[in-house]
């Protein structure tokens, strides 16, 4: 991997405990991994065995206690607090297992959030909310409330919370695990379609195996470690589809 | 953000509205409540409020409050009237008689004895007569809910006929004719109050050495208040108060002897404590209902700066429609009740106390929830 | 969209219902006026006192010596009378008879003058008769005896029944004074102030509750100052002095010092009750109201201000002791 400027993440040796004494938990014990810009990385693997911690670290949320991890050249554990936050809020999508819509903002001021918090006017950020709600097909439902919308049509608002500030990096947890496996496979073939860029990384935690398809690479992951990273063929079959 | 904070709380409406119906309760309950006690300390020195003409009151140094009449010396008046800077000082006479109604009952009534020459100290607003007219003989003026309610005669069918002009009673065996109808502030222990001359009331009186009550004076212009009252003290050796300083002993007294503000502040208290318990309870529980959605907020990059704000805004929100309703309701309150016996004085202190307490109770809410908060770990958004 | 807007709304209409509350209760009612300005000292420093007006000669209130029925009266309320002009006449009937009766014993004890002059001529010629015989023997020396003391007691008598004369004219004398002293006169030039006897009514002698004239010169008009004893050395005769009339302050009257009363008296209360504990003394100040064209009347109170140059105790005497108090320290 010579060729540094395609590199989004770059772990090395991350490692993270939880708890101490007897209740001591280690949750990452030396983890290397490397996401380039412009794939999907898929992070697989049984409950417990630290996906979760992995991508909390990756997306600066969680601290880490030793190893190295760099995001777009830049290691959280040298920025404050505020620093972080700010970050975060500018170069990092997420996107959740239960979709934490704000069950009393409309779909387009949901998906508006992230740009209200980088400063954006509310009345601009809504505009644009609406815009890529209707790219993501949503674009009828704009004042529902989440409550108002199923399962996979509540993950597009938030893939379009996600995406519409433009981040670096955006990371899912589970994107798929409260959805039907028809609705999870449209939900990440929209993803695929819309959020995949030359600039950006995503980062999918996942064990749902009927999704493995739309990785670009996908890593292994038990019990805090990195058991293999393997290519997948799924942007091949798909661009053999247009 | 702010429109986000707003929207977050309005639209949870069971707990928006269980935040707002505490708040309302507690600024009502503190507002009202307060608002009776000044109406009930004011109307100890409702006789003060009227008398506003004389900036000084001379009277015993042993005098505590405004009822507890020492009497003076005839002199006295004349003496104060002797000091310097002293533009004016006129006698008065206060005390209770008892009247003997045509029913045959007898009544207490709180007899005011003013300046025979040129009756200083007269009722602020006449409903009928003249004050003028007190000149006449055996002349009194009455007020006017005395005159409709204990003073009025009761007809064998119940019905209350209420005393009128030229109508005539007996007071201490003395016979009193009513001139005047006027109107005062009512009384803390509601005794009808019958204005007339010193002389006369003198005459009413019992039979005692001393009679005169007070020495109402006024300051000639430019004179310091305090100073002046200072140098009366001096030179006649008696206690002189402008009229706040003695407003203040009376109610000071009242404060202190009686069980009126502990009863009152108890409910106060209450109404604190119901604000607390239910409002910033519930907004507690709103603020942990939400905890995910500010976690999501503070993974997608909301600062604890803009976090804190968004429950202040909600807070001051919801304190604000509180204390509105709440303010807005113990008036009407006052307003519809304030014809009757109850005392009910609003002042803009009162406001402010009860926008403060308010203001306490969210701020206490808003710092319990801001702790949660600020304590949250982002990381949680992705455990589910 | 009800919560959303209702409330707030409802909020401030209910903080502005609030403040309109406050507003209407803090409203205060205006004092009521004086019926009449009370005066205002117009010295920077002074005593107040309390003043009756009265005559300048006080008010005399006339009595009768001699108690009676009125018969006649000669004034009116109001009557400016000379020294010595009749006021009132008591019933003078039982004195006329007195007199007539007096009379008539004194032409009685006349008569009998002449009588006993008569009487005395006759004895006194008997005896010089008897004493001018020659023969001695012609009347015994008891005979001559005899006519001699009948001639002295007719003397005697005759200087009895003179001073009988003198007694009935005396009599008669004292009857006429007394029907002049029923007539009750001016005690000096004056003014009847008060008139409380009616033709008919009785007048007893002595000190009556009410007089029965009450006469004075109210010209000029002398007020009489009532100052609280505690006061009484602020006083200064030279010291300019300013009565207000009650009633009217426009009306007042510059004040000419006369006298003061030097015994200080007790202060008659408005009870008037007789068993009352006197607590307060005054000294009284007479004073001469200088203007006599205002409608000034005896008997009417007038508040006075008597300019005082001294300074209150209160601001003077402290700072002084403690002058005094820094000197030793400094000696």
């Amino acid at each position: 991997m010579a060729d540094t400027d395609n590199i989004a993440v770059q772990c090395k040796g991350v490692t993270k405990t939880y708890g101490s004494g007897s209740t001591l938990v280690h949750a990452l014990r030396g983890v290397d991994l490397e996401v380039r810009t412009g794939e999907l990385m898929m992070l697989v693997g049984p409950s417990g065995s630290g996906k979760t911690t992995l991508i909390s670290i990756i997306a600066g949320v969680l601290g880490r206690d030793d190893g190295e991890c760099i995001v777009f050249g830049h290691d959280f554990r040298h920025m404050s607090h505020y620093e972080k936050t700010r970050y975060r809020g500018q170069n990092i999508g997420f996107v959740f297992q239960l979709f934490n819509l704000i069950p009393t903002l409309s779909a387009a001021e949901n998906v508006a959030v992230p740009l209200i918090i980088n400063g954006v006017k509310r009345r601009e950020a809504i505009g644009r909310a609406c815009e890529i709600l209707s790219r993501v097909g949503l674009g009828d439902r704009t004042y529902s409330p989440p409550t108002q919308l199923s399962g996979g049509q509540q993950q597009r608002v938030a893939i379009a919370r996600a995406l519409l500030h433009n981040p670096k990096l955006i990371v899912c947890d589970e994107p798929t695990s409260a959805l039907d496996h028809e609705t999870g496979h449209k939900i990440m073939e929209l993803l695929h379609d819309v959020a995949v860029g030359v600039d950006r990384a995503l980062i999918v935690v996942t064990h749902d195996a009927r999704i493995f398809e739309f990785a670009d690479r996908i890593a292994k992951m038990d019990d805090g470690h990195i058991l293999s990273v393997e290519n997948s063929n799924y942007r091949l079959t798909n661009k053999k589809k247009n | 953000m702010n429109f986000i904070a707003l929207k977050m709380l309005v639209g949870n409406r069971a707990r928006y509205l269980s935040i707002v119906i505490g708040l309302t309760f507690a600024s009502l309950l503190i507002t009202q409540q307060s608002a009776i006690f000044m109406g009930l300390m004011t109307r100890t020195f409702g006789f003060l409020t009227d008398t506003a003409l004389p900036d000084i009151w001379v009277m015993d140094p042993k005098v505590q409050y405004i009822d507890d009449i020492k009497p003076l010396k005839e002199t006295e008046s004349i003496r104060v009237r002797s000091v310097e800077g002293v533009a004016w000082a006129v006698p008065l006479y206060k005390g209770l008689l008892k009247a003997r109604l045509s029913n045959g009952t007898f009544q207490t009534c709180n007899v005011i004895g003013l300046d025979d020459e040129t009756l200083i100290g007269g009722p602020p607003r006449m409903l009928q007569g003249k004050l003028s007219e007190l000149r006449r003989s055996d002349a009194i003026i009455v007020n006017d809910i005395g005159a409709a309610g204990k003073l009025a005669t009761v007809l064998p069918d119940g019905r209350r006929v209420p005393l009128k002009i030229g109508d005539t009673m007996e007071l201490n065996d003395h016979r009193a004719v009513v001139v005047g109808i006027c109107q005062v502030q009512r009384t803390f222990q509601s005794q009808p109050v019958v204005y007339t001359t010193y002389s006369r009331a003198t005459v009413f009186a019992p039979r005692e050495r001393k009679l005169l009550s007070f020495v109402a004076a006024k300051a000639k212009p430019g004179q310091d208040f305090h100073t002046l009252c200072q140098r009366i003290c001096k030179t006649t050796g008696l206690a002189a108060y402008t009229k706040d300083e003695f407003k203040k002993l009376t109610i000071r007294y009242y404060m202190k002897y009686t069980g009126i503000p502990v009863n009152f502040g108890t409910t106060v208290v209450l109404g604190f404590i119901v604000g607390i318990a239910i409002a910033g309870q519930t907004f507690f529980s709103f603020t942990l209902d939400n905890l995910r959605y500010f976690g999501t907020l503070k993974a997608m990059g909301a600062t604890d700066r803009v976090l804190l704000q968004m429950i202040l805004l909600q807070a001051a929100l919801v304190g604000s429609i509180g204390y509105g309703l709440g303010v807005g309701t113990a008036s009407a309150l006052g307003t519809l009740l304030g014809r009757t016996e109850l005392s009910f004085l609003l002042t803009w202190q009162l406001l402010l106390v009860s926008a403060s307490a308010v203001m306490v109770i969210c701020a206490v809410s808003a710092i319990l929830s801001m702790r949660k908060v600020i304590r949250l770990e982002p990381a949680v958004v992705f455990q589910s | 969209m009800i919560t959303k807007y209702l409330l707030p709304i409802l909020a401030v209409l209910g903080i502005g219902f609030a403040v309109f509350t406050v507003i209407k209760g803090s409203k205060t009612i205006p004092p009521a006026l004086p019926v009449v300005k009370p005066a205002i000292p117009p010295f920077k420093s002074s005593v107040a006192g309390a003043g009756i007006v009265e005559a300048n000669t006080e008010n005399i209130s006339v009595g009768t010596l001699i108690p009676g029925v009125v018969t006649e009266i000669y004034v009116s309320i109001g009557s400016k009378v000379k020294a010595h002009d009749p006021l009132f006449k008591l019933d003078d009937r039982d004195l006329w008879a007195q007199l007539a009766v007096r009379r008539a014993a004194l032409r009685v004890a006349m008569a009998s003058v002449r009588v006993a002059k008569e009487s005395l001529a006759d004895l006194k010629n008997q005896f010089a008769l008897a004493e001018s015989l020659s023969d001695k023997r012609a009347m015994s020396i008891e005979e001559l005896d005899k006519r001699r003391y009948a001639a002295l007691v007719a003397e005697a008598k005759l200087a009895q029944v003179r001073a009988d004369v003198s007694s009935s004219k005396a009599q008669v004398k004292e009857t006429l004074t007394n029907l002049d002293r029923i007539i009750v006169r001016a005690p000096r030039d004056g003014e009847i102030l008060q008139l409380k006897i009616h033709l008919g009514e009785f007048a007893p002698a002595g000190i009556t509750q009410t007089p029965l004239v009450l006469f004075g010169n109210v010209k000029p008009l002398n007020i009489r100052v009532d100052v609280d004893e505690n006061d009484a050395w602020r006083v200064d005769a030279s010291a300019p002095a300013v009565a207000f009339l009650r009633g009217n302050r426009e009306i007042k009257t510059p004040l000419k010092f006369v006298r003061f009363e030097p015994y200080v008296i007790p202060k008659k209360s408005l009870t008037g009750d007789s068993t009352e504990r006197v607590d307060t003394r005054v000294l009284q100040v007479i004073y001469s109201i200088e203007r006599s064209d205002l409608p000034i009347y005896a008997g009417q109170q007038m508040d006075v201000f008597i300019e005082s140059s001294e300074p209150i105790p209160a601001s003077g005497a402290i700072p002084q002791t403690k002058q005094t108090e820094t000197d030793e320290v400094k000696s």
